[in-house]
Formats: structure tokens, C-alpha cells, sequence
């Protein structure tokens, strides 16, 4: 495509959306504050919920609102609020900082967006390639899916602790929903929200797993948990 | 009444609006600065009244400086002078010397401005000046990559590299405004220009502490005409940064599109109007955010490279 050609409003305003998911994706990288983080996922899952209601006014498709009203109501309001309450519950050991946070960066701030710009750009070009054109689907948002996928891998892989991974672990869920979102918009109501209650199992996973590893060594570091390796 | 202007006459127009509004701008924005902090503030004129004092002042330079020291602000206002012969200050159309240079050649100057300057500050010898050229000579290196993502963006967005054309694509439809790479691109460019401006995410732009100064400390040893020189030299690049922004990538709106009289002087309030406007929304970050760290600037410049490069990323699959 020409690139001096400007794409119409509403496919301006779905990439746009999906280009700001991918920066807070990136804030994620820098922050280093659980809270924080949580109120960067917040924002992120704020946003899938816009481009499906932008979406669902563009393509005329009335279920895509329920599925926005009950994204919203999910993320930004019920996981947001369980992930609070159990980084609430593993209070602050005398002496160290607030639960799940500063410190556990393995590369620094910098560092760790350069590295997540080469996989923004690794994920953006393969997806590229796989030239997945048709009127439903920007080839950009979609790409900018994949993009976030692997960032969201990434912050996955640089965080020490389980609140990040966690977060990480969400986010990547948000972007699986901008790909759906972008590529098949048309999918049954029913299917969607199915996906969006495997997210439910996650946050459980990740609670059984904030507790556990809290409860065993007081720290929700995962460096602690390399010891155990037979 | 609306008579048609000569263009050479337009042309000189350009640069005297930025010469003589530049000052006031400065002054809007620490007013506003004030007003945000609970104080009365300066006056919106101070800055020329600060100007009109050092002009009449006595020059003293330090033992042992060479012409160089007292050339460098000469230099630096000259070549701030010539940019706005390159954009769209006031006409949609290109002027004859617009076409001199392009986006590059713009940045080719601001470059060159504030090398002189950072090379007269180590003349000097004085500590703080030298630590402040070092320090703006260091983090304009890490910004350049960000400008030049931002002028590749522009590149393929209009095929071409000058400014003019730009402002034509953005006024051209509201999918151009729309579309990620602009915004991005847009964005980018504010993040280098808080910067470039010393503004507070960067560097405390009133302050006294000469540890935290990088451009301010620059101008330490100058005194005088000389001093007078390097300030309104600050408060021109403002303008033309603000310039830059409002008129070729955010708003470029209330240019004149003909040589008619009615029509240039309302593009000269509305680039006035536009510059205060985006110095109310830096005014605002003054005031909300804190200053970085020295060491955490890497961090504020790394994130204005990620949105560059998403911008230039994003054209690449088209529909950006």
C-alpha cells in the first residue's frame, strides 16, 4: 500500500488505539510500582473496550457494545480490583520496599524498551509478511497485536517477581483480544465471552500463585524459586 | 484595505514575527507558569524589558577567550533567523527561499546554533559552563536519532522532506490527522522539543542550582549585548520549535493562502495564538511533573524513541 495514502477515519482511529495499547505496553516495561502497573492495565483494557465500541460503530455490529460493556466491567473494574487485594495482602516486610515491585527489573529501564522495540519489530514484520489483508482486518492493528504479544513476553521475562509477570500475563490476553477484535469481529457473542472468562482462570492461577510463592519465602520473587531446581 | 503584499515583503514578514514575538511567547509562558504555582508572575513584556536592560549593559569577556567566545552568540541568532525562512510561519505556499532547505537543512542549523554556542562555553574555561555544554552537546547526541526518526516519518508520509509539504498532507483530509504515524510522529517531536526548550522533564527551566543545568548553564560567562544575545537566542529556538509543531505537524490552520494583507496579519495572530497555546500545555507539565534525575534523561529519550520508530514501524504495512 501507499503509504501517502491515508487510510479512513475509523481504520485511523482502530490503528491508533491499537499503536496506544502497544505503548502502555512498553510503560509497563518502565514501571517499576505494582499499583502503578495496575493502573497502566487498567488503561490498556480501557482502550480495547473503545476500539470495540469504535469498532462495532463502524462495521454495525450491536453485540460488539455488550462485549465492550462486559470487557470494561471485567478488566478495568473486577481484575484490577483482585489484584490489589491480594498484593494488599502480602504486606510489606520491615525494611523492604512495597510488595511485588522496584528491584526486580533484570535490565534497566532503557535497555529493556530497546530490547522491546527489536521484538515490537520482530513480531510487526513477521505478521507483516503473513500479508493478512481483507476489509475486517487492518494489517496494522494486527500487527500491532502480534507486536504486544511479544512484548508483553518479554516483560514477562524481565520482571523477577510474580505481580509483573502476572500483569504481563493480562496484557497478553489484551492483546489476543485486539487480535480477535481486529480479525474477526464478527465472532458469536458467546465465543468471545468464553474467551474472556479464560482470563478469570488466569487471575485465579496468578492469585493461588502471588500466595503461595508470599507464603513460602515472603517475597514474591521468582529468583527465590531457582533454588529448587533438581 | 486588503491589499496583495509583495512576497519578498512576506518573506521578511516570517522572520520578524518570530524575531519580535518570540520574547512575548517566553513571557505568556511564565505568566502562565506563575498563575498555575499561585503566583502573580512577571509581566507578559518582561522579557523585553529584560533584553532592552542587557543591550544597554556593559560586555565583559573572561581572560583568555578569543572572538569565538564573543561571535558564538552572533552566529547562534543568525542562524535562528534563517530557519523561519524554511517553514510555514505564515503562507500555506512555499516562498522563494523556503525551498533553500529542507526539513535537514532546518535541523543542519539548529545544530549548528547550538554548537557555537557550547563551543564558546568551553572557551570561557568557567566550570559550569563547560559541564553544561558537555551535558547539552551529550543528550542532543541521543536525541538525534529521534529527530531523524521523525523526519524519515514525515518522508513517507509526503514523499518528500519539506516542511510545506507536510503541512498540505495534514490539511489534506482527517484520515492524515488520524493516522498513527502522524500522531506518533507528532508525539515524538514534543517529547525532543520539551527537551530541546530545557523544559521540566528535562531541566528546571528557572532554576539556580548549576548542578541540574545543562542549556542554561551554557550562557554563564557571557554578559552584556552578548548575554542579551544568547537569551533572545533561547526564546527564537521556542518559537521556532513551537513553530514547528503547530504549523507543520499539529494545526496547520490560519496560514495564509494568498498574498492579501487581511490574510497574513491574521496568520501572524493566529501563529502567535497557536505558540501561546502549546506554551500553556508545557506550562502545565512545568508544573506537574518533576525533574528527572541526569541519568534517568536515557530513559525519557528512549521512550520518544519508541514512538518514533512505531511511527516509521507503522507505515511500513500501510494504513498507518
Amino acid at each position: 500500500m501507499d503509504p501517502t495514502q491515508a487510510p479512513g477515519v475509523y481504520e485511523g482511529a482502530a490503528n491508533v488505539i491499537a499503536a496506544v495499547m502497544l505503548l502502555i505496553e512498553f510503560g509497563l516495561l518502565r514501571q517499576s510500582l505494582a499499583r502503578d502497573q495496575i493502573r497502566l492495565y487498567m488503561a490498556q483494557s480501557a482502550l480495547i473496550s473503545v476500539l470495540a465500541i469504535v469498532i462495532a460503530a463502524d462495521r454495525n455490529l450491536p453485540d460488539l457494545y455488550a462485549l465492550a460493556a462486559l470487557s470494561a466491567a471485567l478488566k478495568v473494574v473486577a481484575v484490577p480490583l483482585v489484584m490489589r487485594r491480594l498484593l494488599g495482602r502480602t504486606d510489606p516486610i520491615e525494611g523492604e520496599e512495597a510488595p511485588g515491585v522496584a528491584g526486580s527489573q533484570t535490565l534497566s529501564p532503557a535497555s529493556a524498551v530497546l530490547a522491546g522495540i527489536v521484538l515490537a519489530a520482530i513480531g510487526f514484520f513477521c505478521f507483516g509478511a503473513l500479508k493478512i489483508h481483507g476489509p475486517a482486518a487492518p494489517a496494522l492493528a494486527l500487527a500491532l497485536a502480534a507486536a504486544m504479544v511479544l512484548v508483553s513476553f518479554g516483560l514477562m521475562i524481565v520482571r523477577r517477581d510474580v505481580a509483573s509477570q502476572a500483569i504481563g500475563f493480562f496484557t497478553l490476553e489484551n492483546a489476543i483480544s485486539l487480535a480477535a477484535l481486529v480479525v474477526a469481529s464478527g465472532l458469536p457473542l458467546i465465543l468471545e465471552t468464553a474467551f474472556l472468562f479464560d482470563l478469570l482462570v488466569a487471575v485465579v492461577v496468578f492469585g493461588m500463585l502471588i500466595r503461595a510463592a508470599h507464603g513460602r519465602s515472603e517475597s514474591l520473587s521468582t529468583a527465590d524459586l531457582t533454588r529448587l531446581r533438581g | 484595505m486588503s491589499a496583495a503584499l509583495p512576497i519578498p515583503l512576506i518573506q521578511l514578514l516570517q522572520v520578524l514575527t518570530v524575531a519580535v514575538g518570540a520574547p512575548g511567547v517566553t513571557g505568556v509562558i511564565a505568566k502562565v507558569e506563575a498563575r498555575l504555582q499561585g503566583r502573580r508572575g512577571p509581566r507578559i513584556p518582561q522579557p523585553y524589558y529584560d533584553l532592552a536592560k542587557l543591550f544597554r549593559k556593559e560586555a565583559l569577556a573572561p581572560e583568555g577567550a578569543s572572538w569565538f567566545f564573543l561571535a558564538a552568540p552572533l552566529v547562534a541568532v543568525a542562524a535562528y533567523l534563517t530557519i523561519p525562512l524554511l517553514i510555514p510561519v505564515l503562507t500555506t505556499y512555499g516562498l522563494p527561499l523556503g525551498y533553500m532547505g529542507d526539513i535537514l537543512g532546518g535541523g543542519f542549523l539548529l545544530s549548528l546554533a547550538s554548537f557555537v554556542v557550547a563551543t564558546a562555553a568551553l572557551e570561557t574555561g568557567s566550570p559550569y559552563a563547560q559541564l553544561g555544554s558537555s551535558r547539552a552537546k551529550t543528550f542532543s547526541a541521543i536525541t538525534e536519532p529521534v529527530v531523524l526518526f521523525v523526519v524519515f516519518t514525515v518522508a513517507l508520509l509526503t514523499g518528500t522532506d519539506l516542511p510545506y509539504a507536510l503541512a498540505a498532507t495534514v490539511r489534506s483530509s482527517a484520515g492524515q490527522i488520524i493516522r498513527p504515524a502522524h500522531l506518533l510522529a507528532a508525539a515524538a517531536l514534543f517529547m525532543v522539543i520539551l527537551h530541546e526548550t530545557g523544559r521540566i522533564p528535562v531541566e528546571t527551566h528557572t532554576g539556580t542550582n548549576e548542578f541540574g543545568m545543562i542549556e542554561e548553564a551554557r550562557s554563564f560567562e557571557h554578559s552584556g549585548p552578548y548575554l542579551a544575545l544568547l537569551k533572545w537566542a533561547s526564546e527564537l529556538k521556542q518559537l521556532i520549535l513551537f513553530t514547528i509543531l503547530a504549523d507543520v505537524f499539529l494545526a496547520p490552520w490560519g496560514l495564509a493562502s494568498t498574498q492579501r494583507l487581511d490574510a497574513v496579519i491574521l496568520a501572524i495572530v493566529a501563529l502567535l495564538a497557536k505558540a501561546c497555546a502549546v506554551g500553556c500545555v508545557v506550562a502545565v507539565i512545568d508544573d506537574s511533573f518533576a525533574k528527572l534525575r541526569l541519568f534517568k534523561i536515557t530513559e525519557y529519550v528512549s521512550a520518544a524513541f519508541l514512538i518514533a520508530v512505531l511511527g516509521v514501524f507503522t507505515l511500513y504495512l500501510g494504513g498507518g
